[in-house]
């Protein structure tokens, strides 16, 4: 099953990009404007001022030309720094992982060599583009080699760009190598029978909606006592139904494919009642409201425990035979998809017996893509974040020292790979029901130290008010935070080829360029002004 | 030698610690101008300053208190780097990088077409005499061939104002003489070139002007003729005489009322004048020498 992230609207983030960019900023401002009041008196304005035009001066004429000449020392710092050893690195990985590997026979053979491929790079890459990009310009300003280079007509913002773009090549050129190296070992390395598992299969979702056992619209199915509410059950040999609308399906596509696929991920639930050894079948539909058309595919079992991928394909040929009984057929591409939407029935055949399914559980499997060009845009995702990393860590690495900035750069990952999403969650919580179940980071102190239950309301006094309004200070700065740090999780690729899909790109590649590239600005006005208002001593 | 290229005023610098508590007084109160044209030369024992003047005319360092202008700009604009070349006080260059490479850099931060930029690669490589190095990287460098490879690098650009930081530190005796020849030919060129350097032949040899720093503080500053000079002495200087020749000059001297007090080879006087100056600033700190006037020979 693929991890989903969370939708990506485009209007939306570039908007919400602009309010934070544009707050950062006027707090910057503010905060800039009154050090130079405090340090320099009623001097302060016209330096701030000064800095001010200065700087935008600095950003805006930056000269290729140098940006390329910073770039290109770069690059032949770290080849010369012997970075492309992590390759060798890698390789002998790949030596060890095929002997750890081989003999496993799991369900989904194909699986573990790719997801194995691609976390051992993803991993290596993103240690390295920590490393080599936190630990250069400290450097630099230690052996003060940067004097040289700002005594000449170099901006600060030029050394910035430059370091960031003669960091991401070396990077670039060490994931293109890596991931060729990878792709060839998992060809060689997966066997002949799971080869076939090495596709990019391109899911449509749909939206669901169910039906009770008596024919009348429910909002859910049937709870089994699953503790997991992700699937909903639908009684079988009732009127209990679910059923999925796919919109702006290209029908032009699948005409030219010859057939519809679906596939479908089921779940069955067997009661004490009915037959034990009995496979339990759904039976499907397609449905035109309009045309008031209703045309039995066929049924099916469910057979979820199989190894044989293919039985969770339902191939639906071009013409259907009618369920008129006159004998004549059904086109689904003309009669059933109007405007490319399609409606699907599906129903539990077997009395007393369920079927699990969930929105996710069937879709439109349009004609498969290649796994190279899955594998491709999967690294291409990669690719983006180490750039962003690198992005990251050049900024950090403009006003602290390489421990720090990669400490900096580190935890920003940390937040924005692993954390983000229980951040989210949190703060939306609290925006929702105005507290979080526990409270804050004192609260919850106070509570384990007290061992008070978590839903227990505190005692009224001075000392848990104060908690309360210190804690309330702690969620701003959470709130900050998640304004600030960039979401991560988009840019994990590597379960798309590993499950054999394709990756999505407007959900999954176009948030992580656009998070990049929303990056980029604001590190870069950070880095120049760190370099900038600082003397290139090292402290 | 009436234009000004640099121009400092009231120039102090604090350094301060990481928590901003001022820890060293590197230089106070600092006013000189540079003429162009002319090779400045900036002198004081180690620690006197003279290495924090350069950073701060370069924009290097923020001054605490004065201003700096220099090719008629502020100390922090970019642009006027166009026109500087700036050898620091130890080439801090890219080790990784090999001659060729180095001069390639530096060259692409100017407006050099890649053309100009070989033609002036090869031209440097061979006026500080690295030919035959050119392809070994800087970390198998030795010290003097460092300060060669540093000289040529400040020359990429064929700057008009020239900033040298102990430039004959680490040379051996033909490469100081080489760099001294350089300096001249700069200067002949019409560049402007200001040296700082604790060896006193070096300045003596080359420069126009000089300034003595001690403490941070300007204690000398003035032409090295005015500065040598004796104004109550005559110093005459000829071709060997023979003994009878000696006694009628002395019989000459005699009649005009004055006396012969030695006869002898010249010898270098800098070094004196140096010696004594650091000696009276240490015994009455705070003195500052008026233009022309000298430290008094006794405390020497
Ligand atoms: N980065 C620095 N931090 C603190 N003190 C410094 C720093 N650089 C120089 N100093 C101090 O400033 C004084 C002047 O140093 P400097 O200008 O290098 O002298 P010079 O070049 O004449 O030998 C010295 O006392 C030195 O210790
Ligand atoms: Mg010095």
């Amino acid at each position: 099953m693929i991890h989903e992230v969370p939708i990506f609207h485009v209007d939306g983030a570039i908007l919400a990009w602009a309010i934070v960019f544009v707050i950062c900023l006027a707090v910057a401002l503010l905060v800039g404007f009154v050090a130079s009041l405090s340090a320099y008196g009623l001097g302060g304005p016209k330096m701030f001022v000064r800095i001010l035009t200065g700087g935008l001066r600095d950003l805006i004429q930056v000269s290729p030309r140098r940006i390329g000449a910073i770039a290109t020392l770069t690059f032949k710092e770290a080849l010369r720094r012997k970075a492309f050893l992590i390759g060798l690195l890698f390789l002998v990985l790949f030596m060890f992982g095929g002997w750890f590997l081989s003999g496993t026979d799991l369900d989904k053979p194909a699986k573990p060599y790719v997801a194995f491929v691609m976390t051992a790079m993803s991993f290596l890459l993103i240690l390295m583009s920590l490393l080599i990009s936190c630990w250069g310009l400290p450097a630099d300003i230690k052996d003060r080699s940067l004097h040289t280079v700002v005594t000449k007509p170099v901006r600060r913002s030029e050394i910035v760009i430059g370091r960031m773009l003669g960091y991401s090549t070396v990077l670039t050129i060490i994931l293109v190598l890596t991931s060729l190296l990878g792709y060839a070992w998992i060809r060689r390395q997966v066997p002949d029978a799971a080869q076939n598992q090495l596709i990019a299969r391109v899911p449509v979702y749909g939206q669901i909606s169910f039906v009770d056992r008596n024919g009348e619209p429910a909002r859910s199915g049937v709870n089994v006592g699953d503790i997991w509410e992700y699937r909903s059950f639908i009684e079988g040999g009732t009127k209990a139904r679910a059923f999925w609308v796919f919109e702006n399906l290209n029908v032009d596509t699948l005409r030219r494919a010859g057939n519809l696929r679906l596939e479908q991920s089921f779940e069955a639930f067997r009661t004490y009642k009915g037959k034990v050894d009995e496979e339990i079948r759904y039976s499907l539909w397609l449905l035109n409201p309009e045309k008031d058309l209703r045309v039995l595919v066929d049924r099916y079992p469910v057979r979820e425990f199989t190894t044989d991928v293919s039985d969770a394909v339902v191939e639906i040929p071009a013409e259907l035979p009618s369920s008129d009984s006159d004998g004549g057929t059904v086109n689904v591409f003309d009669d059933l998809m109007p405007n490319g939407k399609l409606v699907v029935e599906v129903a539990c055949v077997d009395e007393q017996q369920y079927l699990g399914t969930a929105q996710n559980d069937l879709f439109v499997r349009m004609p498969d893509r290649t796994f190279l060009g899955a594998y491709a845009k999967a690294s291409i995702g990669l690719w983006l974040m180490l750039v962003l990393i690198v992005m990251i860590g050049t900024t950090a690495s403009c006003f602290v020292k390489g421990p720090v900035a990669t400490l900096l750069t580190a935890t920003a990952i940390f937040v924005g790979y692993v954390f983000k999403g229980q951040l989210n969650e949190m703060l939306l919580q609290l925006q929702s029901k105005g507290q979080i179940l526990g409270g804050g980071t004192l609260e919850s102190v106070y509570r384990i130290f007290t061992r008070m239950n978590q839903t227990t309301p505190l005692p009224e006094n001075a000392g848990t008010d104060l908690i309360k309004s210190l804690d309330q200070g702690g969620f701003g700065m959470l709130r900050v935070i998640n304004l600030i740090m960039p979401d991560l999780t988009y840019f994990n690729t590597t379960q798309y080829p590993a499950n054999g899909f394709d990756v999505p790109f407007a959900n999954v590649l176009l948030p992580s360029i656009l998070i990049t590239l929303g990056y980029f600005l604001p590190l870069v006005i950070l880095g120049y002004f760190s370099l900038q208002l600082r003397e290139l001593e090292h402290k | 030698m009436s234009e000004s290229v640099i121009e400092v005023r009231n120039l102090s610098k604090v350094y301060r610690d990481f928590w901003g508590r001022p820890k060293v007084r590197a230089l106070n109160s600092l006013s000189l101008d540079v003429k162009k044209g002319e090779i400045f030369g900036l002198l004081g024992p180690n620690g006197s300053g003279k290495t924090t003047t350069l950073k701060l005319l370069l924009g290097l360092l923020f001054p605490t208190e004065g201003q700096v202008r220099i090719l008629g700009r502020p100390a922090e604009d970019v642009e006027k780097n166009e026109r500087i070349g700036y050898l620091p006080e130890e080439s801090y260059l890219y080790r990784f990088l090999n001659a060729d490479e180095t001069l390639d850099f530096y060259g692409r931060l100017f407006k050099m077409s890649s053309a100009e930029r070989r033609q002036r690669r090869d031209d440097l490589i061979k006026l500080v005499k690295l030919e035959h190095a050119r392809k070994r990287q800087l970390k198998e460098y030795s010290k003097g061939m460092t300060r060669r490879i540093g000289l040529a690098q400040a020359l990429i650009n064929d700057p008009e104002l020239v900033l040298l930081d102990e430039p004959t530190s680490g040379l051996d005796p033909l490469g100081t003489r080489d760099m001294k020849d350089m300096i001249l030919e700069l200067r002949d060129r019409g560049k402007t070139v200001v040296m700082c350097s604790h060896l006193l032949a070096d300045v003596q040899d080359v420069c126009d002007r000089i300034a003595i720093l001690f403490r941070g503080e300007l204690k000398v500053l003035g032409s090295v003729q005015e500065l040598l000079e004796a104004k109550d002495e005559t110093q005459i200087m000829t071709s060997h005489l023979s003994e009878e020749a000696k006694r009628e000059v002395e019989e000459v001297l005699k009649k005009h009322g004055a006396t012969v007090k030695s006869v002898s080879h010249p010898t270098a006087t800098l070094e004196d004048l140096f010696l004594r100056t650091v000696a009276e600033s240490e015994s009455r700190p705070g003195r500052r020498f008026e233009p022309g006037e000298r430290p008094s020979t006794e405390n020497a």
